[in-house]
């Protein structure tokens, strides 16, 4: 239920309250687009180093969200659904990469993936996590897939256990019952903590730049040109990826309402 | 061997335990599973259908099925609040079990429950927008089109209102005859029961406590315990009536305790007490009589009375007769 709006003193400091934060969120976007100026905008979209930035930027956080939905969703119903020893700490473990720094989540990496014995065994399989997509990749999942899995954690939890009990009495096995019940009726929580993933995927600076430098990621484009040749030759870049951004997201936000 | 038949099935989960659980179904028969809530009767149901891990036996036309899995025991479920896949429509809902299993004559298996459930202007809609007792009827179709043998009924009647109730309970009957099932229908409702039951079985605290048919359950309750779950009343140590047979208690029905008027005998018990309190109830008193140590509750209708005996503290002598009294 909710409440009628009433002119009362509450109300208002509740307004101004908002409209503050609502400002210091929503200005800096406006300032993006209005300040650079569409000739600006259309000679960056023009560049094409700019582009292939994103397109690169955008292609590898897909690819880490994928991967962690094929990885990931069934460790949230794992959590989700049974109770084991260590459930606790494997929570926290998931949750620490969203409060530590994103740089020395990167020193991070770089000490596990670089030039050690593990990066070596990856070397085998052809896989090389220093300056290659891959590095960006595993940069881009370490940071943002604890907001997959989180949300796709407490879409399981939604998901009445008694719906997965009946579909086993109708002839469904475990793996159909996830497939056909369980991710089905879970999809608003894990398209949702897909898409923060993804977006989040996209701004990542700190762990990208210490482990893979060039391919340049947009953020390390932007960063590029900001420290070479200041604020005008950046602020169209950073426009840019906030717009395909946007688009992006409501274009995903949109088909995944029409399915709901 | 019987048709479903349990031995000592036993589980343990969050501290609650079913314990040594025996039960011999027979083929055709409406088993009801009468026990208060918390007594275990879903976690029953759910060890029967191989959806909760146990230890015993359960054999199903003599084979052993306690190792299957739930999508191989040929067992339909339908939930207290019904359990409808949000996912689906209610055809998809009702036609599931088609993606996994082989239905014999499916098209015309589909038609038979919806016509025979009235589902026809309801296939194309969303599971939110049914009513309750919609939803009983998707669940139930849904139970039934995979052809189960035995149809486990979690309290099926108590999330509808009321007023459709005898209808349902009527409804489940035809269901269990006309597709030939077994069923296994668990409730706290006594007279949900005593309609519906061939056999009825109490549980408490995850025990059975007494198994018959309804007739020997519901009048003749094993412990003063399931008396007390039945609803009797008047439940006195049997010395009180010199009783010369074993029963420790006997029980007596509030509504054939009279009041007796005359000094001539009436009854073939007669007892003086007081009148402790005196309710008047729409169309009849209820009162609440001391008899030495024992409190009796005696319904009179307003008819005989025209006023409550008496608010205040007064003697009065009531009697029943032998045949009106329950041995515990």
């Amino acid at each position: 239920m909710k409440l009628t709006y009433k002119n009362n003193s509450f109300n208002i400091a509740l307004i101004v309250l908002a409209v503050i934060i609502v400002f210091f969120l929503s200005v800096p976007i406006l300032k993006m687009f209005v300040g650079v100026g569409s000739d600006k905008l259309i000679d960056t979209i023009k560049d094409g180093e700019v582009i292939s930035s994103i397109l690169l930027t955008m292609k590898v956080s897909l690819w880490a969200m994928i991967f962690v939905i094929f990885t990931g969703l069934p460790l949230a119903y794992l959590i989700a659904r049974y109770d084991f020893f260590g459930k606790s700490f494997l929570e926290a473990i998931i949750d620490i990469p969203i409060m530590i720094p994103h740089t020395a989540a990167g020193i991070a990496l770089l000490s596990t993936f670089g030039d050690t014995g593990l990066g070596g065994f990856f070397k085998i399989f052809g896989i090389e996590f220093v300056g290659t997509e891959y590095g960006i990749m595993i940069a881009m999942m370490f940071l943002s897939a604890p907001f997959l899995i989180n949300a796709a954690k407490d879409g399981f939890r939604k998901v009445d256990p008694k719906l997965e009990k009946v579909a086993r009495t109708l002839g469904a096995s475990p793996f159909r019952v996830f497939f056909a019940i369980s991710i089905p009726n879970a999809r608003k929580d894990i398209v949702n903590g897909a898409l923060m993933m993804w977006s989040r995927g996209l701004g990542e600076f700190g762990a990208v730049i210490i482990l893979v430098y060039h391919p340049m990621t947009t953020p390390v484009l932007i960063f590029d040109r900001f420290s070479s040749y200041g604020l005008s030759y950046s602020a169209p870049v950073a426009a840019v990826i906030i717009g395909f951004s946007a688009l992006v997201f409501l274009i995903i936000r949109f088909i995944a309402n029409r399915f709901d | 061997m019987s048709y479903l038949s349990i031995k000592n099935l036993s589980n343990s989960v969050a501290g609650f335990s079913l314990e040594n659980i025996c039960l011999d179904i027979e083929k055709g028969e409406y088993f009801v599973l009468l026990g208060q809530s918390g007594s275990g009767k879903t976690r029953l149901l759910e060890a029967i259908a191989g959806l909760d891990s146990s230890s015993g036996s359960i054999h199903y036309k003599e084979d052993e099925i306690s190792e299957k899995n739930p999508e191989h025991r040929d067992i339909g479920f339908v939930y207290q609040d019904f359990a409808l896949f949000p996912n689906l429509n209610v055809e998809e809902n009702i036609v599931f079990s088609g993606r996994y299993r082989e239905i014999e004559d499916a098209q015309e298996h589909f038609k038979d429950i919806v016509d025979f459930l009235e589902l026809k202007d309801l296939l194309d809609r969303c599971i939110k927008d049914l009513s309750g007792g919609e939803k009983q009827r998707v669940a139930l179709a849904r139970a039934l089109y995979s052809k189960p043998k035995i149809l486990l009924l979690d309290e099926p009647l108590s999330a509808i209102d009321p007023t459709f109730r005898n209808a349902i309970m009527k409804k489940l009957k035809e269901i269990h005859r006309r597709y030939d099932l077994t069923t296994i229908h668990v409730t706290h409702n006594f007279r949900e029961a005593s309609y519906l039951a061939d056999k009825i079985a109490v549980i408490m605290n995850g025990k059975i406590e007494q198994i018959g048919s309804p007739d020997e359950v519901l009048n003749h309750p094993k412990t003063i315990e399931i008396a007390k779950f039945l609803g009797f009343k008047n439940i006195f140590p049997a010395s009180l009536i010199n009783d010369k047979n074993k029963s420790k208690y006997f029980s007596v029905d509030p509504n054939v305790i009279r009041i007796v008027k005359e000094q001539n005998v009436c009854c073939d018990y007669i007892f003086e007490g007081v009148v402790e309190e005196c309710m008047g109830i729409t169309d009849h008193f209820k009162l609440f009589v001391k008899v030495d140590e024992n409190h009796f509750f005696i319904k009179i209708p307003k008819r005989e009375y025209e006023n409550c005996l008496s608010n205040s503290k007064h003697s009065i002598r009531i009697g029943f007769d032998e045949k009106d009294v329950s041995y515990i």
